[in-house]
């Protein structure tokens, strides 16, 4: 490993403004893998909160004492059955998880390519 | 010395006689030793030890670095074993019996966090090629300080962890040999630390293969009696509970339309949404901030096999993921249908379920030992990862650079020991279930170590007072979650194991302004990092 490689180059490291080929391409794949893994499972779930039948409710008390009206949650999402399952348990219990692995699955594929690809060797900065 | 042997002695006989917290519940009131249960986990006890043995550690490197000679698929199944602790095997299915849906986030939050470490953390980390999490910090923030508050975080992190853990293996002794709990955490801890100590990392890493086998085909095998049982389709039992799920919800099956109880499906009525997404955020960004699961990267020879472990990994975890809520359905099932003569705990409701349904006591049997073989596998990462950042971080990088590889062995022993003991101290009053108790331990995570390797690796400008700023900030709001009145509006809002979600944003904050008010790093590091996201 040279010392003086890297001479005068920008190399102040940003998430959102990379540099290198490297980086910037492992950087784009890294956003589209987290907006959809966001998007499957919190936006699920805003999708639950805005299907819910609103005159669907229950009374909860909380911990402070009070008691309020809450709605259940129920909508189609939860009243649809998939493999005798309510729609929502098994797309979060089943589906997700799955989702999950695939995702690590295709961030592993993409890195061996782009590592084969830009011909990066097996060397370990920092380490004897 | 001595005073301070009787003074620890007479606190340990105050906290076995005290109520404190919540009372564990006795699963085995009747005092029964369990005779087929009991065989089958000292037969794996033994096992265990057997493998240890055979890959006895020699040098203080083994015995936290493991060599780096170990296959992805094999690294992958000790990822998960370490990873599956009492609070995947008992705690996850005991809260989804109480919670339903709302419990569903620690499934996905234990899961989903590996996609964030994976994408975020693993590479970058691994390039960067350091032995421990405090080593990282230590070497990122140029800080003394900074890696001696790191590595007390993670002893921390340890000691919360391992407490959930020695609550299943207590719970677990006292219904297979009906000592009562207390007696059975102090046994428990001293053969838990009899097999770490034999065994030490190597050891552990081939021990963990076979704990993993151990623990998918005792949790595997009872769920197709269990569904037979019950009268649902048992091919695929984990497919099988999404019926059961409806009849609890709407009756059927036996159920009477009036016992139903919807509250066990549908998404919203015992928590909010707010608060499911509180919980699974934190569980997520913890995953990804746990020094024990970021340390296994290094056991790794190539980038690549660092990646494609954690692939491994989440498949061979997520086969119980998808498991776990399937006992939890049957077992409130069951219970709907009216069941009696079982004495019913939240924590144990995986070995119940099996109970409940009627099964031969040895199909029972068959989950405490997988139980206590999670546990264990458990204990032992963290005692390691704990008992590291004790003799290699503390007393090796700050305190005695010039100890020998004999002392530090000397020393990482002697602080296992020291850990695992004063562990029992909290186990004996458990101050909540076993999953609540671990999400604890990945709010510490997510609140202190997420922040410090997500902006130290992604942002070159955070300065080593930012870091030890965040650590701080981290632990207050950690520990300020768990003293908050639990009446209060501020306890709703931010649960003690949902910390996360007000955590990390505002830890991120305060290294990025503390980052900006100070020094910039030197090029040396900004050169580091730059070699490391480039691959150079």
């Amino acid at each position: 490993m040279e010392k003086e490689g890297l001479g005068q180059r920008d190399i102040h490291i940003n998430f959102f403004r990379p540099v290198g080929e490297f980086m910037t391409r492992d950087v784009t794949m890294t956003k589209i893998i987290l907006v959809v893994w966001a998007l499957a499972v919190y936006g699920f779930l805003l999708l639950l909160v805005m299907a819910a039948d609103p005159n669907d409710t229950v009374q909860v008390t909380l911990n402070t004492g009070e008691v309020i009206n809450q709605v259940t949650g129920k909508s189609f999402l939860t009243e649809m059955r998939f493999l005798g399952f309510p729609f929502h348990y098994f797309y979060m219990a089943w589906f997700c998880i799955g989702l999950f692995i695939a995702q690590c699955w295709w961030y592993c594929k993409f890195s061996d390519n782009l590592e084969a690809e830009l011909g990066k060797a097996e060397k370990k900065p920092g380490q004897p | 010395m001595k005073r301070m042997m009787q003074w620890g002695l007479s606190l340990l006989f105050f906290l076995t006689a005290s109520n404190v917290f919540a009372a564990v519940e006795d699963l085995n009131p009747e005092g029964k030793f369990k005779v087929i249960p009991g065989l089958m986990m000292i037969g794996l006890l033994v096992l265990f030890v057997m493998v240890g043995v055979f890959a006895k550690a020699k040098t203080t490197e083994d015995y936290w670095a493991a060599g780096r000679g170990i296959g992805q698929m094999g690294g992958g199944a000790a990822i998960a074993s370490n990873w599956m602790s009492a609070a995947s095997y008992l705690g996850m299915a005991g809260l989804i019996y109480l919670k339903g849906f709302f419990a569903i986030s620690y499934v996905l939050g234990w899961t989903g966090g590996y996609v964030l470490l994976l994408v975020l953390m693993a590479g970058p980390v691994r390039r960067y090629g350091k032995y421990t999490a405090p080593d990282f910090v230590g070497d990122r923030y140029y800080s003394q300080f900074a890696r001696l508050l790191s590595a007390l975080i993670v002893i921390l992190i340890s000691f919360v962890y391992a407490v959930g853990q020695y609550k299943g293996i207590g719970m677990m002794f006292n219904w297979i040999f009906g000592i009562d709990y207390k007696t059975s955490v102090v046994v428990g801890t001293l053969v838990v630390l009899a097999y770490v100590l034999i065994s030490g990392m190597l050891g552990a890493t081939k021990n963990m293969q076979v704990q993993y086998v151990v623990i998918v085909i005792t949790f595997f095998l009872p769920l197709f009696f269990i569904a037979h049982k019950l009268g649902y389709f048992s091919a695929v039992p984990q497919i099988g509970y999404g019926a059961a799920l409806w009849d609890i919800g709407n009756g059927g099956n036996g159920i009477a339309p009036e016992v139903a109880e919807p509250s066990f499906y549908l998404p919203f009525i015992k928590d909010t949404a707010y608060h499911w997404i509180a919980l699974c955020f934190t569980l997520m960004v913890g995953t990804a901030g746990l020094p024990h699961v970021i340390g296994r990267f290094y056991v790794v020879p190539r980038v690549s096999d660092a990646r494609w472990q954690v692939v491994w990994g989440l498949f061979f975890i997520a086969l119980v993921y998808w498991t776990a809520p399937a006992y939890a359905a049957y077992a409130k099932f069951s219970n709907l249908l009216g069941t009696s003569g079982v004495n019913i705990a939240p924590d144990a409701i995986v070995v119940n379920a099996a109970e409940l349904a009627g099964l031969p006591e040895w199909f029972a049997g068959f989950l405490a030992a997988g139980a206590v073989s999670a546990a264990f596998s458990t204990v032992g990462g963290l005692l390691m990862a704990g008992a590291s950042a004790f003799a290699h971080d503390i007393y090796f990088r700050v305190l005695r650079p010039n100890a020998t590889e004999e002392t530090k062995m000397k020393i990482a022993r002697v602080g296992t020991v020291i850990l695992g003991l004063s562990i029992i101290i909290i186990a004996l009053n458990p101050p909540a279930l076993i999953a609540q108790i671990v999400a604890v331990a990945f709010a510490l995570g997510a609140n202190t170590f997420f922040p410090l390797f997500l902006l130290g690796i992604w942002w070159s400008r955070t300065t080593k007072e930012a870091a030890i700023t965040g650590m701080i900030v981290g632990l207050i709001v950690t520990f300020g979650s768990m003293l908050i009145p639990k009446t209060s509006l501020l306890a709703y809002y931010i649960p003690f194991t949902s910390s996360a979600v007000l955590g990390v944003p505002l830890v991120i904050i305060v290294m990025i302004v503390v980052s900006l008010m100070t020094p910039e790093p030197s090029r040396e590091i900004k050169e580091l990092l730059y070699k490391v996201h480039n691959d150079e």
